[in-house]
């Protein structure tokens, strides 16, 4: 996946026995990028271009544009599938993108929001198949040319292994939540609703803190948990595979050695990403759906 | 013992990770633990009870790179 950095790596660590008298140790500074930086590099946010306005760089990132046609990819199968409908019955990509539509609406939002859960319906569907279509294309190695270094590597990009996309779905989030509870029983009763009725004054200090904390704490955990496990999940994956220049520049034959071994772990380690990106986007849309559903049916 | 800051982190990270592996597993493995147990004796919720563990599994999972988190914070300071 790698293999721009790969070639790039052994050439600069091959046994120094014949470079050393030449060059000495300088020629190893500007090529000895150490296996942290490799790793940093591949899933870390790199900025394509400059547009500031202000304080702002609006230029458009790495992340940016995959997390763009993640959700041009999204809209696309969605048109996709409902061309498919003939007489209300939708056959191939249709059913397909249909049965996950079904259980979004019907087991996430109406069994958590109750009987007006359907209006959150196009939201929450929308986080679930963003999600999971952001997580999958970070698994699809993509040929990328590093206009600075000029290296040309293979890996994949997760935009939501970035905390700026995660703070931003956790935003809109945390505005459905508040969203929920307002559209029902106005500002002011949204907020005094919150604390449990029946409960004795001298509780109050300490139950409105702990609710106005909660009311932010819980799209913060939203949003650590999306990025940590993208985040995590991908970084394992890159490691895996570097560890076959890091053995080959002990000894060539480790490294040959190194690469089924490698291989091996790192396919394993992407199938379970698979299982971990259809998790992740399902918890996401379950615990906003939940969240709603407190805020909208205080079941004091 | 080191006393340079960097190395001083480098190590805490090392332990953090250690610990946060340690809570995290502990804690999955109980609740995969019941879940097994929960099945085996009502065959016919394995379903639900399949969903249910999931969920929690990915909370728990959650709460695990939280401290992950402050790890990578001390090892790329």
């Amino acid at each position: 996946m790698i293999l721009g950095r790969l070639a790039a790596l052994a050439a600069a660590t091959e046994p120094p026995a014949h470079e050393a008298a030449a060059h000495g140790g300088a020629e190893a500074a500007p090529h000895a990028v150490g296996p942290a930086e490799v790793l940093m590099h591949h899933v870390v946010d790199s900025r394509w271009g400059d547009l500031v306005i202000g304080p702002l760089n609006l230029g458009p990132t790495k992340h940016l544009f995959f997390f763009g046609v993640a959700a041009a990819l999204v809209i696309l199968v969605v048109r996709l599938a409902m061309r498919s409908y003939k007489q209300g019955i939708p056959s191939g990509l249709g059913a397909a993108v249909e049965a996950l539509i079904v259980f979004v609406r019907d087991d996430i939002a109406e069994k958590n929001i109750g009987h007006d859960g359907r209006k959150f319906a196009p939201l929450l569907l929308s986080f679930f198949f963003f999600i999971l279509v952001a997580a999958l294309f970070g698994l699809i190695p993509m040929p990328s040319y590093d206009f600075k270094t000029g290296h040309l590597s293979l890996a994949g990009v997760t935009s939501t292994g970035n905390i700026a996309v995660t703070l931003g779905l956790a935003f809109i989030s945390f505005l459905a939540q508040q969203w929920g509870g307002i559209s029902k029983f106005g500002v002011v009763h949204h907020f005094l609703g919150m604390v449990p009725p029946g409960m004795p004054k001298a509780l109050l200090p300490i139950m409105i803190p702990v609710e106005l904390i909660g009311m932010f704490t819980k799209p913060f955990a939203l949003m650590i948990r999306l990025f940590a496990n993208m985040l995590a999940g991908h970084m394992v994956v890159t490691t895996l595979l570097l560890l076959i220049p890091l053995m080959a520049a002990i000894s060539t034959a480790f490294g040959v050695l190194m690469i089924p071994i490698s291989l091996a772990l790192a396919l394993f380690i992407m199938i379970l990403e698979v299982l971990v990106a259809f998790i992740q986007a399902y918890i996401f849309t379950l615990l906003t759906a939940i969240f709603i559903g407190m805020y909208a049916h205080p079941a004091h | 013992m080191p006393t340079d800051p960097k190395a001083l982190a480098y190590f805490a990270a090392g332990i953090g990770a250690g610990l946060t592996i340690m809570g995290g597993a502990a804690g999955i493995g109980r609740l995969a633990a019941a879940a097994m147990e929960g099945i085996a004796r009502q065959p016919n919720a394995a379903g639900d009870i399949r969903g249910a563990m999931i969920v929690a599994a990915g909370l728990i999972e959650g709460v695990t790179f939280f401290s992950l988190i402050v790890t990578i914070l001390l090892a790329i300071k």
